[in-house]
């Protein structure tokens, strides 16, 4: 069976106790040998490795030997793992709350100009214009929580 | 002593003071708002009382919130931690005017040290050394004069500052006009105080304070320094003791300034003396006084002072309200002595390739590191949420070995076994700051962080290919078990595909 990780395809047989995976035309046997929860001991090409692993959705968050490694789970081996957003579309770079909105829907903005301000743990973001244009719409009110990457703002050429 | 404390703050901070609290048989009581109700520090509490909405201006900010609620609950004395209400001299005079203790200075002493014109010029008046320049300045021909005086590049900060709000370096007389108005604007909107002061500016310093410690009969001593010069946008990220920089009889004479400092504002309890070094003139140094100047001085507990309480052997928080309660400190001067190293690493859910912003979510795993020398001091817990309310810290990682060069290993073991799923965190890039030749050899100064990630050498570790395989292996394996699982007849009904975990002979075929 396959599965898919970031852009990444695995093509995975079991064998018994064992498994073969296989991505670009590289196969490792892999065996698990204990598992609970959220942590497996495994052998991968006969070295022991020590993996947590948590499941959030499609996102699974893996540590090895220290390091954390964010992996997004997808049916198919598309590229690219951000949502793309248009150009005129301004995302909030971190989670937190909306501080202050300083423009409305059809107004003139020029390059730099702060649309709005954004705030989390005690930290100010300025979001500003990337260019020159006109506000075609404002999608959040002030004392609003918004995710990262939500759209606060779209702007038009003017 | 005290019978009942409520503690006017969150997060692991709030949790300290309750382990010590605990120790000498006092009662605590937590505060909390709504996003704090089910927080770590509110079920280590005797006691929790809500005060309000998550933003800390409805909660922990809130001083008459605090204080009907210490009165409510019948606390003799408040502790405010640190950030929030801690330097607040009004805050300690309200607690005090209803008969609670506050535990910390007094008002005077936190206001004449809150202002940092006022509080240079009660330092140079003490003969503590202070960084060349000026205060009470006014007119922009004045700043002028003063800066050709005293030699660019120079600094302009806002009297009534902190954070490196209101403050501009101004590297030729050129820059001087704007650099004036715009630290004016950001000092009168931070502030509502546009008072400037002008000094030198030290371009390549260690930051290096001093912890004092003194009690209401007279009794203050310095518990020795700390090196903070690691920093991220003003803020600390790493810090130890002793510091690699201080040798004999240096260390000796900035602890005196310090002790100086404080007893020129009538000082007790714990406070912070901070002082910038700069290395440059100390290798030329021949007398006294030249090489380090006060900074500021923090007048509350610090975030870093876990590495003085390893090195020095004594438990500050237990010391602070024993002092406040009215006891005497035992130790004097001599008795104290620094033993083996102690550094802390500060863990943040921030996330260093977006910019270091601010990561939110829930701990899906949060498993703290164990072992000889390995402290951690932590607000959080699996499952918990971290949220965009409060500061960004996680954990206070610490470790205390024989020397320097053992304690950076322990801590660098330390950091490989912390694992933080849910947020993404800065452990990548501490380990990147401790395994650094500049860091080994001492020689970080407060802009190297900045100046070594502009120039490129500072990425978080090359990954490992070998390891990133090995992760995406067992996120597959995981998941195909889970598969596997869900194929076979399993008449119980679980929501969760990871909790099929709990039965782990169930893919293991």
């Amino acid at each position: 069976m396959k599965l898919h990780f970031n852009d990444i395809t695995l093509d995975i047989s079991s064998n018994g106790k064992t498994f073969a995976l296989t991505l670009d035309d590289k196969t490792i046997q892999a065996e698990i040998l204990h598992a609970e929860i959220g942590k497996l001991d495994l052998l991968i090409d006969g070295q022991r490795v020590t993996a947590y692993v948590s499941s959030d959705n499609a996102k699974r968050w893996v540590t090895v030997n220290g390091q954390t490694f964010v992996l997004t789970k997808s049916s198919g081996a598309r590229k690219g793992g951000h949502a793309h957003h248009a150009a005129g579309e301004l995302t909030a770079p971190m989670p937190g709350q909306v501080r202050a909105v300083n423009v409305s829907e059809g107004d003139a903005v020029t390059k730099g100009q702060t649309l709005l301000v954004l705030e989390a743990m005690k930290m100010e973001i300025r979001v500003q214009a990337p260019r020159d244009g006109v506000v075609s719409s404002v999608l959040v009110t002030g004392g609003q929580t918004v995710e990262r990457e939500q759209i606060l703002v779209k702007i038009e050429n003017g | 002593m005290f019978k009942k404390i409520l503690i006017a703050n969150r997060g692991e901070i709030a949790i300290r003071i309750m382990r010590a609290c605990k120790e000498l048989g006092i009662k605590t009581i937590a505060v909390y708002s709504d996003a704090d109700k089910n927080a770590l520090h509110v079920q280590h509490a005797d006691e929790a009382i809500h005060i309000g909405d998550s933003s800390p201006k409805e909660s922990y900010l809130n001083a008459d919130k605090l204080i009907r609620a210490a009165l409510d609950s019948k606390a003799d004395a408040i502790h405010p931690g640190y950030g929030f209400l801690s330097e607040n001299a009004s805050f300690a005079l309200k607690v005090a005017s209803v008969k609670l203790t506050f535990i910390g200075p007094s008002a005077d002493s936190i206001r004449a040290m809150g202002d940092k014109a006022e509080s240079k010029i009660a330092m140079k008046k003490a003969g503590v050394p202070t960084v060349p320049g000026f205060e009470g300045l006014d007119s922009e021909k004045d700043l002028k004069k003063a800066g050709r005086e005293i030699g660019y590049p120079v600094l302009v900060k806002a009297a009534a500052g902190g954070g490196g709000k209101g403050m501009r370096v101004v590297n030729d007389e050129s820059e001087l006009s704007e650099s004036i108005e715009s630290a004016r604007r950001e000092a009168l909107n931070a502030f509502g105080d546009e008072r400037l002061l002008i000094e030198k500016y030290i371009p390549n310093a260690h930051h290096i304070e001093f912890q004092v410690f003194g009690d209401q009969h007279g009794n203050l001593v310095h518990l020795f320094e700390r090196e903070c010069s690691v920093q991220r946008r003003h803020q600390k990220i790493i810090e130890e003791t002793p510091s690699p920089l201080l040798i004999s009889p240096l260390r000796e004479e900035m602890g005196s300034a310090a002790v100086k400092a404080a007893q020129a504002v009538g000082y007790y309890n714990a406070g912070t003396v901070e002082f910038i070094v700069d290395p440059d003139t100390l290798t030329l140094r021949q007398g006294s006084g030249q090489g380090f100047y006060f900074l500021e001085m923090n007048t509350r507990l610090q975030v870093e002072h876990p590495v003085t309480e390893l090195v020095v052997g004594l438990d500050l928080v237990q010391w602070q309200l024993r002092v406040a309660a009215g006891e005497r400190f035992p130790y004097s001067q001599e008795q104290l002595a620094q033993h083996g190293h102690a550094i802390e690493c500060r863990v943040y859910a921030e996330d260093p390739a977006n910019d270091f912003l601010p990561s939110t979510g829930k701990l899906l795993q949060y498993i703290e590191p164990r072992g000889p020398g390995i402290r951690v001091d932590s607000g959080f817990t699996a499952g918990d949420e971290v949220t965009h309310f409060y500061d960004p810290l996680l954990a206070k990682l610490i470790v205390h070995a024989e020397n320097r060069a053992i304690a950076i290993r322990r801590m660098q073991a330390a950091l490989k076994d912390f694992v933080v799923h849910g947020v993404v965190t800065n452990i990548d890039f501490l380990q990147a700051v401790l395994s650094h030749p500049d860091f080994a050899n001492g020689e970080v100064t407060t802009r190297w962080v900045e100046k070594t990630l502009e120039s490129g050498s500072l990425l978080p570790e090359n990954r490992q290919q070998a390891v990133e395989l090995q992760s995406l292996i067992a996120a597959a394996l995981a998941d195909l078990a889970i598969d596997n699982r869900q194929s076979k007849i399993d008449n119980r009904s679980e929501p969760d595909p990871y909790s099929l975990w709990r039965n782990p002979s169930g893919f293991r075929n």
